[in-house]
């Protein structure tokens, strides 16, 4: 595809300032930002947008050069492929150590205050946290939306699933999921008549089909209901095969990789099992792609500065109106010189995460009158387990995750216990303990093995590799929180981030059922356990005299939480700050829950929601 | 391709289980040779190929190379760390007791010897698979059996 995706400089956008009123000022270029900055210019409206990265990746050389990165690092994490940037940190799991009861660990960007370390992340580039999401799609269930009502959980929505119904729609055509109606439709899923996702669904690895054998058609009893369980495909933002009965017959084109030249790749999936952390061929979407139809047809009315860190939210006291946003726009990623720029516009729209968005308004000394800016903080808590599988089943090829568990998103059980979805690992062991290298190491330095012996025994342990990640619900909680402290600060003086969080107990009862259920299953497909959680792990959490190393999931939300009450909630269904009007904090962070539901396609359906009260706004 | 450089490829055939043809197609073999002669002191690269010189044919090949090069207290570490290479492209730091007994070069850490060496890592072949991030087997070739059964 091409685009006219270009930087402006700050020069020119100080000339332009004078000139052309900013409508929109958005922070941030990740999906929320981009899907609002294609909204608004569809509708002619003159937009500016932050991005805090240097915006390599605008190019296909860039994005390449990422990939590149990725080849050559050491550490193969979430941020492989994303250069250390002093001026727009981003937390790396690398970095991480155990606390001590009561101790704070500000040697990592987001400073950790505990007890749980989570080792939970996003990236601050062009393209935001979608550069390194795995673009899992799935929709949130009805039942999400009232687990208050329902369960006496966490709290309800004040939206349910038919109101964004529309919205989903509109979201997974942004994104392009590849997934099949038939395979979507449970638990209270409903879709409409007719409807089908723009690309067909992937298919099941070899690994999801050995496992489905077996397993396939059993149940598991819980609180006295039995769950039958099967085997079924992710819906998955990557392209696949267009479904020609898509949007009434008119089929669908899918955006493969974008640049500011003419390029054919990316059309399809390849299978390159590494869609987390960077996919070599774009056929994964990244907001990119969505801002790069902003700029081919928007020339002129969208405007892109880089290298620009959102710092200081200006208030007008009497009217609580957003006068301003200050910038600090810095020359060099090494190095601390920057031009603090005062940037006015019609209406301001912070779109930089559920953990940067609240830790710009609380650097702002906003805290909000309902007391909630950066309270309830929430991500998806996984817990691994892993097993060899009882004959070679080709682990380590596929996209990083094609099929799953979904059996026990929902259900009678959530008066008790969190929900989970359950994924099947197509790259083995690779999180939990760092396979296929560990596997390398441990033939040749404990078993000593060498030439073709070592190659049967690779294939023989690499291959029938099965890790099963628990994605478990995680309910809001205010004393999970992120603040801000005038002592952790980063090279450009903005505050940084500091996180509490406790993993919850209804969580962790989750997690204890998802370590028993683990069994089950292992035990059904004639696996062989080969868990275990370290106590000097990070992530160690006790519970009920055992142990479990628990992951962060990237899922971040819960911050600016939406509600219909001002006391009680930050933004309104519109994620328009009730404090501020023209003000709008947009993501996961407005989201009062989160279910089991990987969060991305629920937020861009609310932001394609608020873009209309935006646009109203502007009127 | 030199003597040496031969001799390399032979030994590292013996270590790793692939052969000469799928070795040198990697285009790693003269960089990796380079990466030992830069790393190990002087002259040790040398013992090693001596040692793999003397091994001898026949069905008491691969016991000796397990008594006198890889059971070997110099050589071992090195060849195993030289399987290492092949099969995930990054050099590993030699064990402290190594180091202490024969001499620590500054070059001797622990790191990614480059994009190139990841992509031709031997690990993801012997799994039937492909190197996470590239040289992907297309879509949909992951519902198919693997290699192996």
């Amino acid at each position: 595809m091409i685009s006219s995706i270009k930087k402006t400089s700050l020069a020119e956008i100080k000339a332009r300032l004078e000139q052309h009123p900013i409508e929109a000022v958005i922070v941030g270029t990740g999906i929320s930002g981009a899907i609002i900055a294609n909204e608004l210019t569809k509708a002619g409206k003159n937009v500016l947008l932050l991005e805090a990265g240097p915006g390599t990746n605008l190019t296909l050389q860039g994005y390449n050069e990422f990939l590149s990165n990725f080849y050559g690092a050491t550490s193969k994490d979430n941020q492989a492929p994303y250069p250390v940037n002093p001026n727009a940190s981003m937390p790396r799991s690398t970095n991480l150590r155990k606390l001590q009861p009561g101790e704070t660990d500000s040697a990592t960007y987001m400073v950790q205050s505990g007890p749980y370390v989570t080792d939970t992340n996003y990236t601050r580039v062009y393209g935001g946290t979608t550069m390194h999401w795995e673009a899992k799609t799935p929709r949130m269930l009805p039942e999400d939306f009232k687990s208050q009502t329902l369960f006496g959980q966490g709290v309800d929505w004040p939206l349910g699933y038919d109101d964004l119904e529309e919205f989903y729609q509109v979201a997974e055509r942004e994104i392009g999921v590849s997934a099949d109606v038939e395979d979507q439709s449970y638990l209270g899923v409903t879709f409409p008549k007719d409807y089908v996702y723009p690309m067909k669904g992937l298919p099941l690895s070899y690994l999801d089909q050995q496992v489905a054998k077996r397993l396939d058609g059993t149940e598991v009893e819980l609180y006295g209901q039995r769950y039958p369980l099967k085997i079924r495909p992710f819906p998955q933002g990557r392209n696949g095969i267009p479904n020609d009965k898509y949007d009434r017959g008119q089929g669908y084109v899918p955006v493969g990789a974008v640049s500011n030249h003419q390029i054919e790749i990316g059309e399809r999936c390849q299978g390159n099992t590494n869609c987390v952390p960077i996919c070599p061929v774009q056929a994964r979407y990244h907001s990119g792609k969505t801002l790069a139809k902003a700029f081919q047809r928007a020339t002129g009315s969208i405007h892109l500065l880089v290298q620009a860190v959102a710092s200081r939210v200006v208030i007008d006291p009497v009217s609580g109106r957003v006068t301003a946003l200050e910038v600090k726009v810095y020359k060099d990623p090494k190095s601390s010189e920057h031009e603090t720029v005062t940037i006015a516009a019609t209406i301001f729209v912070l779109a930089s995460n559920a953990i940067e968005t609240p830790r710009l308004m609380l650097a702002s000394g906003l805290r909000s009158s309902s007391g909630l800016i950066g309270r309830n903080l929430m991500d998806h808590s996984y817990l691994l387990s892993w097993a060899t599988m009882p004959e070679i089943c080709g682990t380590m090829r596929g996209t990083s995750v094609t099929g799953g568990i979904i059996d026990l998103r929902g259900g009678a059980f959530r008066r008790h216990q969190a929900a989970f979805s359950v994924d099947i690992h197509n790259d083995g062991w690779g999180w939990a303990v760092g396979s296929p290298y560990s596997d390398l190491t441990t033939l040749v330095d404990q078993y000593n093995l060498f030439g073709p012996e070592l190659r049967r025994g690779l294939i023989n342990r690499i291959s029938s590799q099965l890790l099963l990640a628990f994605m478990i619900e995680v309910m809001p909680s205010e004393s999970n929180r992120v603040t801000v402290d005038p002592q952790y600060t980063d090279q450009l003086g903005n505050m940084r981030p500091v996180v509490s969080f406790t993993v919850p107990e209804y969580t962790m009862r989750g997690a204890a059922y998802a370590r028993e259920f683990a069994r089950t299953v292992f035990a059904r497909v004639g696996a062989a356990d080969q868990s275990r959680y370290d106590p000097g792990d990070y992530g160690y959490v006790a519970y009920n005299g055992q142990g479990y190393a628990i992951r962060g999931g990237n899922h971040l939300a819960g911050t600016h939480v939406m509600g219909n009450d001002r006391n009680r909630s930050v933004v309104d269904t519109n994620q328009r700050s009730w404090d501020h009007p023209n003000l709008y904090l947009v993501g996961g962070g407005s989201m009062p829950t989160i279910g089991t539901a990987n969060v991305t396609l629920t937020l861009a359906a609310l932001c394609y929601r608020s873009a209309r009260s935006m646009l109203d706004q502007l009127q | 391709m030199t003597a040496r450089e031969e001799s390399f490829v032979a030994l590292s055939v013996l270590l790793t289980g692939y052969d000469s043809v799928h070795l040198l197609g990697t285009g790693m073999a003269e960089q990796y040779l380079a990466i030992l002669d830069s790393i190990l002191p002087t002259g040790m690269v040398d013992d090693l190929l001596a040692a793999y010189q003397r091994l001898p044919q026949g069905p008491q090949r691969e016991p000796a190379a397990a008594a006198t090069i890889l059971g070997d207290a110099k050589l071992g570490p090195v060849a195993r760390n030289l399987i290492v290479l092949w099969y995930c492209g990054s050099w590993t730091q030699l064990p402290a007791a190594w180091r202490a007994t024969y001499g620590a070069a500054p070059q001797d850490t622990t790191h990614a010897v480059s994009a190139d060496a990841y992509q031709a890592g031997l690990q993801w072949l012997a799994a039937g698979a492909h190197p996470a991030g590239a040289k992907a087997q297309g879509y949909g070739a992951w519902a198919l059996g693997p290699e192996g059964r």
